[in-house]
């Protein structure tokens, strides 16, 4: 099958050449169209319910995605409260207010934010915080003093010492936030002032993630390819012949994506790594075929036969190969993550591009080479190889490291258990935890960012707690049936009201919430009263009132009870330090009570009665933001939010809070009929975080299954179908034990790598069986020679593969992004474990029971 | 035929058009007479007033927020000074919340603010007058008039109807607006639009008055409408039991009235 396809190949060659070139130009023309998105919102799928719920808060309360400016002076004794530095925080404030696709409205700073506060005795003002520049110290003083005693902005918009202020800077949507940033750190650079500036917070550093990604797929993908380049010249010495893979390479690459693309699909995050996956996939398959080329072929031989012999053998492994690793990454649709999915199914794509171009591009190409060009690799070839063979007189170090196993299968095996033991307990370490600014180095500017403001402040990364009032439309069925009773006492007066309440009821529809419409019905009621006859009056006295106190009681949130119970939240996940500060309506009502009352501490509480809660928001309704309320509570007092201020965007932390919140609530029951939910960046990580495990080992466990049926459908032997599957279970299982052992986190790209990792390391099991039952037929069944056999070519062509992969990937480690690098270090181990795991474990468990396992071709 | 004139009057800059114009101004009454006319007739007319005022305030997604109120004004005999008396009935969260304005153009204004629940007065500091009005887009200066000493004004056009005013602040910094225009109803000298522009030239803010009736002899707008085209809300004010000339008493506009607000004159006659 494999010759016959070759040799069509071969004797089509121009056929082959032109229909690839159509192919990479056709499908590599969509590149262009390119779309970046680094949105981690989209590891969920838009209707997933986590996600349409946290878009809703948003809109709900108008939030919006901020980048934070950090400010700080450690070196003036009154820290940021000192002239220069107020009025530089003023003047970058009005020209951030200025800038395109800022929401200035909503900008927090201690430059747009009111001060209130009582100007002397029964006097209650509020006026800007900063209403113009400090000209002198005593200015400054009086803006800390007042800040001071603004709770809402302690630790916000101030740091408790005074060194640090900073800027909350909402924008209209997130992929400007690069482009905002790059303003701001303009204006930051022109303010002459000795102030630090810190710009952060969970926008730009997606935006600049993204920025950075794109140059790394530039750069990065390039460089792997060219040191695998490098390497495969230095195995095989013949520019012609090492071209072949790269050719296959690039043009698996170039289609993939551009299908990917010119498909409408966005380049995220876990797209941007497809080239850097599939390069290595797309070698590995051509590398066995060149490397056995180039060992069969001698000086005078027919090209066409050699490949079409090579190609017969290896035609199975090839096949089987890829179709395993395509397996492995297809398993990923079956994440509920949609980006990994996209990249799941893409490298699957590519998986089988390769897989056509090594059975056919690559035999036309090497029978298209000159027969100098082969008759000269052929010869530098075989004096390399014997020279090393001269070099290791009783045969390669590899045949002799290959005999090792077969001899002391019992040390081999027992180390595997070792191993297994380590793995297992190093796994059980493993902590699930990610965190998108620490796709950044130690020393980017966004981490260094991150860590200066979360010091200093309360956090940069936020959280929203959603409390909704439920059973707001039984209040309202229960309302009309008293009024019913009302209309039933005027009709035993002899009053017929009932019909001009029913045109009244309906004439109130279509309000934006059921407080809105009883809102809009007392008013319809008022005015009727202006009509209605003089007996009807006290009816509808009676009617209105009942509409206002069933208005007043769909109000939840202006009860002293409910902001208390919120209060009471804030207070404990404030005190078990799992968050920087919340800040909810709560604290906005104490603070205004606060200063309308006497200005003191003692006063720093709740009104008594709604109607206080009331009248203390409509007093703050007159000052400068009055719109800020809006972000607390909805405007029918049925919703409210809590803002949580987060000091790590860690995972891990958010679902620390989470777990706090629902032991507070287990113990602190909400007012009746409260129900709770969640919003915000980070929390929405932590869902598609826990979506992801689950699915990634879902996808795992899947695809192992099914690469175990297809090993056993290939070799026809359970047996050897389990053996098959051992190294890349010893693979996995001691490179997830290394990352518990040495505690890196379990995050995106880590957990996607398993599934690489399982399409690649059967790959060599896969080569070595096959090869071994080609060999014992040789060898006439003597299985240690037919070892013997293994371990020279083919056992050279999987540590040369393992060897070029593992080099190819080293230059990611030099990446400034940290999911690079970490998939760099995984594929170098993933390649050096599995082919190591292959040559040596594999014998070893065979020579256990060498008749069991290859079956009758053993004679003993 | 006049407006082509005045097209052609600003439109061209020779010396015949200049002096065409400058006859066409002069039958336009002095920019100084029609301001000051017009803020009679919108805030000073009769010797003192009533009305109700319904205002619904509405967000850009159509959720609304409604306070009903009466509103008691003054004029201070033999000044520009007034007095004003707003005491808010529904909802009835509100009801009995009083502010209470001794305005004076050439000085601070004096306001207090009564909350009924926790029975507490309050004054409420001189400070910005362009701040929301109890959460409406109406600034308390809409209310009781913007001092016509902190602008410099020029009538930009005249048409058959209407004189056009702008009006630039004289300290730009105290003000979130760079200029407003304003279109003045000839007949009434009623302001039937305000549009407030930004540092950018940007229109930001629009103020109407429509449904002008004459009530007592006054005409009166029985509507007034604000939009805020920056956060794209907007705040309606209907106006209904307006009466003039009642002879309040200066008592209803005293410290006392915030506790115990004058019913007589307050309930609708």
């Amino acid at each position: 099958m494999g010759k016959q396809l070759a040799n069509w190949c071969m004797n089509h060659t121009r056929l082959v050449f032109t229909s690839v070139l159509v192919m990479v130009l056709a499908l590599g023309m969509m590149i262009p169209k390119i779309i970046i998105d680094t949105d981690p919102e989209n590891m969920l799928s838009a209707e997933q319910p986590d996600r349409v719920k946290h878009n809703e808060i948003r809109d709900r309360f108008g939030l919006h995605d901020m980048i934070v400016v950090g400010q700080v002076n450690t070196q003036h004794e009154h820290g940021v409260f000192n002239p220069e530095s107020l009025a530089a925080h003023y003047e970058l404030t009005r020209a951030i207010e200025g800038m395109e696709g800022v929401i200035a409205r909503d900008l927090m700073s201690m430059a747009a934010v009111d001060n209130v506060e009582q100007a002397g005795v029964g006097t209650i003002a509020y006026d800007w915080l900063i209403p113009s520049p400090p000209q002198t110290q005593q200015e400054a003083d009086r803006i800390r003093a007042a800040v001071e005693r603004l709770p809402m902005y302690q630790g916000t918009l101030v740091s408790e010492d005074g060194q640090a202020a900073s800027l909350f800077v909402p924008l209209e949507s997130k992929d400007i936030s690069y482009r905002i940033s790059m303003e701001i750190q303009a204006v930051v650079d022109e303010l002459g002032v000795a102030d630090e500036f810190h710009i952060t917070g969970q926008p730009v550093a997606q935006d600049t993630f993204g920025v950075e990604m794109f140059l790394q797929m530039a750069i990065s993908a390039p460089l792997a390819g060219l040191v695998i380049f490098l390497s495969m010249l230095y195995f095989f010495r013949s520019l012609p012949l090492v071209v072949a893979p790269m050719l296959l390479a690039m043009a698996t690459v170039i289609s993939t994506m551009g299908l990917l693309i010119g498909m409408g699909y966005t380049v995220h995050i876990m797209s941007s790594m497809i080239p850097i996956f599939l390069m290595p996939i797309a070698v590995v398959a051509s590398v066995h075929v060149l490397s056995n080329f180039a060992d069969r072929y001698r000086p005078g031989d027919d090209p066409k036969e050699v490949m079409g012999d090579v190609m017969d053998k290896l035609f199975k492994p090839v096949l089987f190969t890829a179709l395993t690793t395509a397996v492995g990454f297809l398993s990923l649709l079956t994440t509920p993550i949609p980006p990994v999915q996209v990249f799941g199914g893409f490298i699957s794509f590519g998986v089988l591009i390769a897989l056509i171009l090594t059975l056919g591009f690559i035999p036309a190409y090497t029978v298209s080479l000159k027969r100098e060009t082969l008759d000269k690799m052929a010869e530098k070839f075989r004096l390399k190889e014997e020279a090393s063979q001269e070099a290791n007189k009783n045969g390669s170090l590899l045949v002799k490291m290959g005999r090792f196993p077969t001899r002391k299968p019992g040390i081999v095996i027992g180390l595997v258990v070792a191993v297994l033991a380590v793995s297992v307990y190093g796994i059980n370490q493993i902590q699930i935890n990610d965190n998108p600014t620490l796709w950044f180095k130690e020393d980017h500017r966004i981490r260094v960012a991150d860590k200066v403001l979360n010091e200093r402040f309360a956090g940069t990364y936020e959280a929203y707690i959603n409390l909704e009032q439920t059973g707001i439309d039984r209040q309202i069925d229960q309302l009309r049936r008293n009024i019913q009773l009302t209309l039933d006492e005027a009709e035993a007066e002899g009053l017929e009201l009932r019909s001009t309440w029913a045109s009244l009821w309906d004439e109130s529809a279509g309000a934006a919430s059921p407080g809105d419409r009883l809102e809009t019905l007392a008013m319809l009621i008022d005015d009727h009263m202006f009509e209605a006859g003089f007996d009807e009056q006290d009816y509808w006295e009676e009617i209105l009132d009942q509409v206002e106190a069933g208005r007043s009681a769909t109000r939840a949130f202006q009860n002293p009870g409910h902001l208390a119970w919120m209060d009471e939240l804030k207070e404990h996940l404030e005190s078990t330090g799992v968050i920087g500060k919340a800040n909810s309506l709560a604290d906005l009502v104490k603070t205004i009570n606060r200063e309308l009352v006497s200005g003191e501490m003692e006063d720093y509480q709740l009104p008594e009665r709604a109607n206080g809660v009331a009248q203390t928001i409509l007093s703050f309704q007159s000052s400068q933001r009055p719109d800020d309320l809006w972000n607390f509570v909805t405007r029918d007092f049925t919703q409210a939010s809590i803002w949580l201020q987060l000091p790590s965007g860690d995972n891990q932390v958010m679902s620390q809070v989470v777990e706090e919140v629902d032991r507070f609530v287990a113990s602190n029951p909400p007012p009746e009929g409260v129900e709770l939910d969640w919003g915000g960046g980070t929390y929405i990580n932590l869902v598609w975080q826990g979506e992801m495990v689950e699915g990634m080992l879902w996808a795992l466990g899947s695809a192992f299954i099914v690469v175990l049926i297809m090993m056993v459908a290939l070799f026809r032997s359970v047996l050897l179908g389990v053996l098959a599957m051992l190294p890349l279970t010893i693979t996995i299982a001691a490179i997830y034990g290394v990352m518990g052992l040495v505690g890196k986190d379990y995050d995106m790209p880590v957990a996607v790598l398993s599934s690489l990792s399982l399409g690649l390391s059967v790959d060599f099991a896969i080569h070595f069986i096959q090869r071994l039952r080609m060999a014992l037929e040789d060898v006439g069944g003597d299985w240690k020679a037919a070892i013997d056999q293994v371990f020279d070519e083919p056992a050279r062509a999987i540590s040369r593969n393992a060897v070029v992969i593992a080099i190819g990937f080293l230059p990611l480690l030099a990446a400034p992004l940290v999911p690079y690098i970490t998939v760099g270090v995984f594929l170098a181990s993933i390649m050096a474990t599995s082919a190591l795991v292959s040559l040596f474990a594999l014998p070893a468990f065979i020579a256990l029971a060498p008749r069991a396992v290859l079956g009758k071709a053993v004679k003993s | 035929m006049k407006t082509n004139l005045k097209q052609l009057a600003t439109g061209l800059a020779g010396g015949l058009t200049l002096m065409l114009s400058s006859s066409l101004l002069l039958a336009a009454p002095p920019v100084s007479e029609i301001i000051e006319k017009a803020n009679q007739a919108s805030y000073y007319a009769g010797q003192d007033g009533r009305s109700e005022a319904r205002m619904r305030i509405e967000d850009s997604r159509g959720r609304t927020q409604t306070r009903q109120f009466t509103v008691l004004r003054q004029n201070v005999e033999g000044s520009d000074r007034q007095n004003y008396l707003v005491v808010f009935s529904r909802p009835s969260e509100y009801r009995n919340t009083v502010f209470l304005v001794h305005k004076n153009p050439s000085a601070d204004d004096d306001r207090w603010l009564y909350l009924p629940d926790m029975d507490l007065v309050r004054r409420i500091a001189p400070g910005d007058k362009r701040t929301s009005f109890v959460g409406a887009h109406i600034f308390y200066e809409d209310i009781s008039g913007r001092n016509l000493n902190d602008d410099n004004h020029e009538l930009l056009e005249e048409t058959e109807d209407q004189y056009v005013l702008k009006s630039t602040p004289k300290d730009a910094g105290s003000v979130e607006f760079a200029s407003f225009q304003t279109w003045i109803d000839k007949e009434t000298f009623l302001p039937v639009r305000i549009e407030y522009t930004d540092s950018s030239g940007e229109v930001y803010r629009i103020m109407e008055n429509a449904n002008i009736e004459e009530v007592d002899g006054y005409p009166t707008p029985m509507m007034m409408r604000v939009q805020d085209l920056n956060s794209g809300g907007n705040t309606v004010v209907q106006f209904r039991g307006v009466s003039y000339d009642l002879g309040i008493p200066d008592s209803a506009f005293t410290e006392r009235s915030l506790r115990n607000p004058p019913s007589e004159w307050l309930d609708r006659r």
